[in-house]
């Protein structure tokens, strides 16, 4: 009798999850046909882009708990890879984005294998320090990548070639994007390997002693993370035609996917989504509106977000949330 | 099923299990006791591969487990333990604690669930599945303990103090429930300080005394024999 309520209940918890996506892909699909402003489409394709970007960070950063600072490295392979296979090679940019993806993925591995095998902050300082070897090789290698005066993508507008005259393209592109990282997060949150990064970010030594092999479980979650990251880079690319070491390998797009999801709910998979719907046009907002005068005060306002959102929603605004429901529901009980 | 061949563990110049050889036959509970700091914890960790030995060997079923170097190979091998100070995943529910512990023998969400659902009623604490593990009482936290252990399908279970901390009227609870874990097959080495639950339990004795052997044998044997007595006591000078 229990074991029959109890998958009644959980069956109910994916329903109301269920049909939340499936209202929010209608949304995202009819908003473009009675909404169709070049700036709002602007602001609403980098809201999707960070949230599948902060979504990919919280594979990694959320669920299992293992915070990276340097996920910008990821992007910026993405960008370069699809960027340079496409002028160099003439290689569509739908498989420099693949390919991209993977390269990321794999050395997203290779840099964390050696950090998983340690405790402490090994990780998050070994992030932070590789992305900044590979913004200064990125500036360094100049033959390939341009320097500091960066790479502008051939311009030959086609599906594929990944171009596009208007916003349209990108805005459906990206939400597929966001629909994506959305999809894996909730495949994860439901299967054995969710699980297991909940419980290895738990407590290490009682996940061993339960049979999890933390340091591979760690891997998968970096490597499915760095391949996600790896096409949000390789998107950026196609959506400005240009990047520069400044751009696509900068420590603050690293800081900004952390924060999206800690905001919005780290180890959630809508956390990442509500993050960006809020972070994202405040940071478009305020960046145009301070960006001449007061130049970093922008940054001064999202340091000072932060702290207060880690004092007060510990768990984000998914968090928040939730213990709102749990209050009215407790009222409501003790009526 | 499981044979410790002198086994040592020094950590810098302290020996903390020095040439301790024992066997824990199937079907048999084995307990392990000796003053604070006799290198108890340190056995069980030696066998479930949280450090290596640093000479020794211990077989699993006739094969080698003491040259495995994960935690969870050893889990894999079909040995679960559970720990001293207990270690909850406090912000999963008590079921899904259960479950982690389950998805060492299923792939399968559903599977799992049933599993640990049956673990959880082994130990008694199927009315608490929903809440959250951090909110238990140190008592139920113990059956947690176990009830993960339990859920991996172990042959072999260590219980490390799993009684230290209940009153007595939670001790009197946690006897038969070892009891029948041992009846429903599976073999169990645990140490605990509490003589009375020990006498009452155990087949046989190991005791262990500045991490050597001092004495093995039945309950009567190792309460009656000197050299215990005066590891507790103190001797007489």
């Amino acid at each position: 009798m229990t074991n029959l309520t109890n998958t009644i209940s959980k069956k109910n918890k994916h329903f109301s999850m269920n049909v939340f996506i499936l209202v929010l892909a209608i949304i995202g699909a009819v908003l473009p046909l009675i909404w169709d402003n070049p700036y709002t489409m602007q602001i609403l394709i980098l809201i999707f882009l960070y949230a599948a970007a902060a979504g990919a960070w919280n594979i990694i950063g959320g669920y299992a708990g293992q915070v990276s600072l340097g996920h910008v490295a990821f992007f910026g392979l993405g960008a370069y890879t699809t960027a340079l296979l496409y002028n160099f090679f003439g290689i569509s940019p739908w498989i420099g984005m693949i390919l991209g993806g993977i390269l990321a993925a794999v050395v997203a591995g290779l840099i964390s294998y050696p950090c998983f095998r340690l405790r402490g902050p090994f990780f998050t300082l070994a992030t932070l320090a590789f992305a900044e070897v590979l913004r200064l090789l990125s500036i360094w290698a100049r033959p390939l990548t341009g320097g500091q005066v960066g790479v502008t993508i051939l311009f030959n507008p086609g599906f594929k070639n990944f171009q596009f005259f208007g916003k349209t393209p990108y805005y459906y592109i990206a939400l597929i994007l966001m629909f994506l990282v959305l999809i894996v997060s909730i495949w994860i949150e439901r299967s054995k390997f969710g699980y297991y990064l909940t419980a290895l970010k738990e407590d290490h030594d009682a996940s061993e002693a339960l049979g999890i092999n933390t340091a591979k479980y760690k891997l998968y979650a970096i490597a499915i993370s760095g391949f996600l990251t790896g096409l949000c880079g390789a998107f950026y690319t196609q959506l400005l035609l240009f990047i520069e070491p400044l751009s696509v390998f900068t420590s603050h797009l690293s800081n900004q996917f952390a924060m999206i999801a800690v905001v919005g709910g780290a180890g959630t998979a809508v956390g990442p989504i509500l993050g960006s719907v809020i972070i994202t046009p405040l940071n478009e907002l305020l960046r145009g509106a301070l960006g001449g005068d007061f130049q970093g005060l922008n940054f001064v306002i999202f340091g000072a977000i932060l702290i207060l959102v880690v004092t007060f929603m510990p768990n984000g605004l998914v968090g928040f949330f939730k213990d709102m429901k749990a209050k009215i529901n407790h009222r409501s009980e003790s009526k | 099923m499981l044979e410790a061949k002198k086994i040592c563990k020094h950590f810098e110049g302290l020996k903390a299990v020095n040439d301790v050889s024992f066997t824990i036959e199937k079907g048999e509970i084995l307990g392990l006791i000796g003053p604070n700091g006799a290198g108890k914890t340190t056995i069980f960790n030696m066998i479930a591969a949280v450090f290596p030995l640093t000479s020794g060997e211990i077989y699993f079923n006739g094969k080698l487990i003491s040259n495995l170097k994960k935690p969870s190979d050893v889990c894999k091998a079909g040995i679960g333990r559970t720990f001293q100070v207990v270690k909850p995943f406090g912000g999963m529910t008590v079921l899904e604690n259960v479950m982690v512990g389950a998805f060492n023998v299923t792939n399968s969400v559903s599977e799992a669930t049933e599993k640990a659902m049956k673990a959880m009623d082994q130990v008694g604490l199927l009315r608490r599945k929903d809440m959250l593990a951090k909110n238990l009482t140190v008592s139920d936290r113990k059956r947690l303990e176990v009830a993960r252990a339990l859920a991996t399908e172990p042959q072999l279970l260590l219980l490390d103090e799993v009684m230290a901390g209940l009153n007595p009227t939670e001790v009197e609870e946690i006897i038969p429930l070892i009891r029948k874990i041992r009846d429903d097959g599976i073999t169990i080495f645990m140490i605990e300080h509490i003589m009375a639950s020990m006498m009452a339990l155990s087949d046989r004795i190991l005791v262990l005394h500045h991490g050597e052997k001092l004495a093995e044998g039945t309950p009567a044997e190792v309460t009656s024999n000197e050299k215990v007595i005066e590891a507790y006591l103190g001797g007489k000078h």
